[in-house]
């Protein structure tokens, strides 16, 4: 009974007019982020972090998961005009989203990926209300050895399966940790490398890592592509209009994509992205017309348009049952929750019902009006990308900027969110992928207090984690999941090899 | 033996693991804890030293497009040094000069360096987004950024 009145509640909050508002300003402020080239959905989220302060917690979430799955549909819109995937769960995108727009379908594009969108959304919306319950029934029985095995498998996976050098990945990830090791220590009050600083005894903000690591870095590299004209040279879109054939097609690629990438999505690790990539492969080996596909089939572009859609609902799963992020993305979701002072997991379902099940009521509204937003509006929204990039430059520093002081009143950590920017641009240049860093800096500090917890309860002995049959299957996924790479490489190189160009261009 | 990129940032790793493990060392731990508060870092630090080494004899991994993307001209390296000098110079005045007058400032300067050429426009934003986003964060928000030396 209890499970239906939480339904029911979460419905109320949904569909209030307040409710629809933040959804539509969230769903509206997402797309437009993610339009941007180069500005994702962390960067998105990040940035709205601070607008949020004083607001109704359920409120703020609802906007925020907007602002989340705005910003993916965003980057697919930017892939099919610009060929300039806004995010990397959007490039497979791009591989038949842009030869179509070049056909002069840019309109029919946009339309495929908006109704991709809306089947994958709406589908895996369903599946998150079945799963989410079930799985946050099993973690209430989670102790602290279960989730600290259930972090390392979320870490490891979200290192093996980034893009480039693993040993890289793991690099950034274990920084990551060792950036959320500064401050004083939960347990026993030491202060740690704080260096007598009183500013750093709380530690580093999470929204200085997010905000430095994504959105400053990502100013950077849209300062040295700032003369780029080919937003500026767009032309016409043509008609939005799709015959009953494109529909046929559209049908059974985004229905299964959308059951796929929901699966994909609540795995830790594997996001929007893989989910897209696989999305095309699968649809691409069991189409009849495999010839098409790169050269602008309604298939292949509605394929991954679904999966990703899907897999961002699925990722939900594992953040709001469990406590967990399972990528990049939802670890800067988290560090929204516990701004607001919510501890998303198994007693959020039970203690805050209206919120749980807000956020995920609000997803039918948002892919409602992402539909919506995007078929009409489309030729208006394309306007934005026209923004002249010099003053969308200073703007992006300046939200930056402000959203960190606002926090903490201190302009000891805008140095650091400036160090933090300077060190994510390095990153980029050597390759040294930042989902890693951001998750293992999230759970950083929970992973430790979880560790010790489980070591206290064993006394020491590390055969906790092998003695429980939870942890002990975890354990053992943890350690698969570090030679998917090996795998991942080979997989890879084939895929690249049939769209090097599209990769490259 | 060839200094490659990867050896080097080999190196750098290892170098910055070893900086934290000696920090590690010193942090106090007490008798009767059974996992004190130096555990969980020196295990990260000895950890990252094994990445970095694994790093320093990896093969160089990396598609022709990433290292392209290092190459970047003496000019641009020159703009992106002067943005962060601006961004530098805004910290530092902020709490002196206000949020509203540095950030009118910032915007003008900063979008008029990196080559906006519409005067016109460029006045409008970078004079009504502070204000706006002043009046907001103040009255609605009820955040108070630095006022400095403007009698709002």
């Amino acid at each position: 009974m209890g499970s239906i009145e939480g339904i029911l509640s979460g419905f109320q909050v949904a569909f209030s007019l307040e409710g629809i508002l933040f959804v539509l300003i969230g769903v509206f402020v997402g797309t437009f982020i993610g339009m941007m080239p180069g500005l994702g959905p962390i960067s998105a989220i990040a940035i709205m972090i601070p607008i949020t302060y004083g607001m109704n917690p359920t409120m703020a979430l609802v906007m925020m998961a907007g602002v989340y799955y705005g910003a993916v549909f965003g980057g697919s819109t930017s892939s099919i005009l610009l060929n300039a995937p806004g995010i990397s769960g959007t490039v497979a995108t791009s591989f038949d989203g842009y030869p179509m727009a070049q056909k002069g379908q840019a309109g029919k594009a946009l339309a495929i990926a908006a109704i991709s969108s809306f089947v994958g959304g709406t589908i895996s919306v369903i599946l998150l209300m079945l799963f989410a319950p079930v799985l946050a029934a099993v973690a209430i029985s989670f102790g602290p050895p279960e989730y600290f095995a259930l972090m390392l498998l979320g870490l490891s996976a979200v290192s093996s399966l980034s893009d480039g050098s693993h040993v890289k990945a793991l690099i950034a990830a274990t920084v990551g940790f060792i950036i959320a090791t500064v401050g004083i220590d939960a347990q026993s009050g030491t202060p740690r490398f704080t260096f007598g600083n009183a500013s750093l005894l709380e530690g580093i903000d999470f929204l200085i890592i997010a905000l430095g690591l994504f959105a400053i870095a990502e100013v950077a590299s849209l300062i040295l592509r700032r003369h780029d004209r080919t937003i500026q040279d767009q032309q016409n879109i043509g008609s939005l209009k799709l015959s009953k054939e494109d529909y046929k097609d559209i049908r059974g690629p985004a229905g299964r994509q959308s059951i796929l990438g929901f699966i994909i999505g609540v795995l830790p690790g594997a996001g929007a992205t893989i989910a897209s990539f696989i999305g095309y492969i699968t649809e691409k080996r069991i189409a009849k017309d495999k010839d098409e596909f790169g050269k602008g089939s309604v298939k292949g572009l509605a394929a991954p348009e679904a999966a990703n859609n899907a897999a961002t609902s699925g990722s939900f799963v594992p953040l709001l049952s469990l406590g967990i992020p399972g990528s990049g993305t939802t670890a800067v979701m988290l560090g929204a929750f516990l701004v607001m002072g919510l501890q998303p997991g198994p007693q959020m379902m039970t203690d805050r019902p209206e919120i749980f099940w807000g956020i995920i009521a609000s997803m039918y509204i948002g892919n409602i009006f992402l539909l919506i937003l995007n078929l009409p509006l489309i030729p208006y929204i394309a306007k934005v990308l026209k923004t002249p990039r010099p003053m969308l430059i200073s703007l992006v520093i300046v939200f930056s900027l402000i959203g960190v002081y606002s926090v903490s009143f201190n302009t000891f950590h805008l140095y650091l969110l400036l160090a933090f920017g300077v060190i994510g641009y390095l990153m980029r240049l050597f390759s040294f992928p930042a989902p890693p860093f951001i998750l293992a800096f999230i759970l950083g500090g929970m992973m430790e207090q979880s560790l010790r917890q489980s070591l206290t309860i064993s006394n020491g002995s590390l055969m906790i984690f092998l003695e429980r049959p939870i942890t002990l299957s975890l354990v053992v996924l943890t350690v698969f999941s570090l030679y998917i790479p090996v795998f991942q490489n080979k997989k890879k190189k084939q895929l690249v090899g049939e769209h090097g160009e599209e990769i490259n261009s | 033996m060839k200094l490659t990129t990867n050896r080097k940032l080999g190196l750098f790793v290892i170098s910055f693991a070893a900086v934290y493990l000696i920090l590690s060392y010193q942090l106090p731990s007490y008798a009767y804890t059974l996992i004190d508060a130096d555990v969980v870092p020196k295990f990260l630090g000895w950890l990252l030293v094994f990445l970095g080494i694994l790093l320093f004899i990896s093969k160089d991994h990396e598609t022709a497009e990433q290292k392209a993307q290092r190459n970047i001209p003496k000019k641009e390296v020159a703009v992106l040094l002067a943005v962060v000098a601006f961004i530098f110079l805004y910290i530092f005045l902020l709490e002196i000069i206000g949020f509203v007058i540095t950030t009118v400032l910032f915007l003008f300067f900063c979008s008029r360096f990196l080559g906006y050429q519409n005067m016109k426009a460029n006045i409008l934003v970078s004079v009504l987004f502070p204000i706006t986003i002043y009046t907001l964060f103040t009255y609605l928000l009820q955040i108070s950024l630095p006022q400095g030396i403007l009698p709002l």
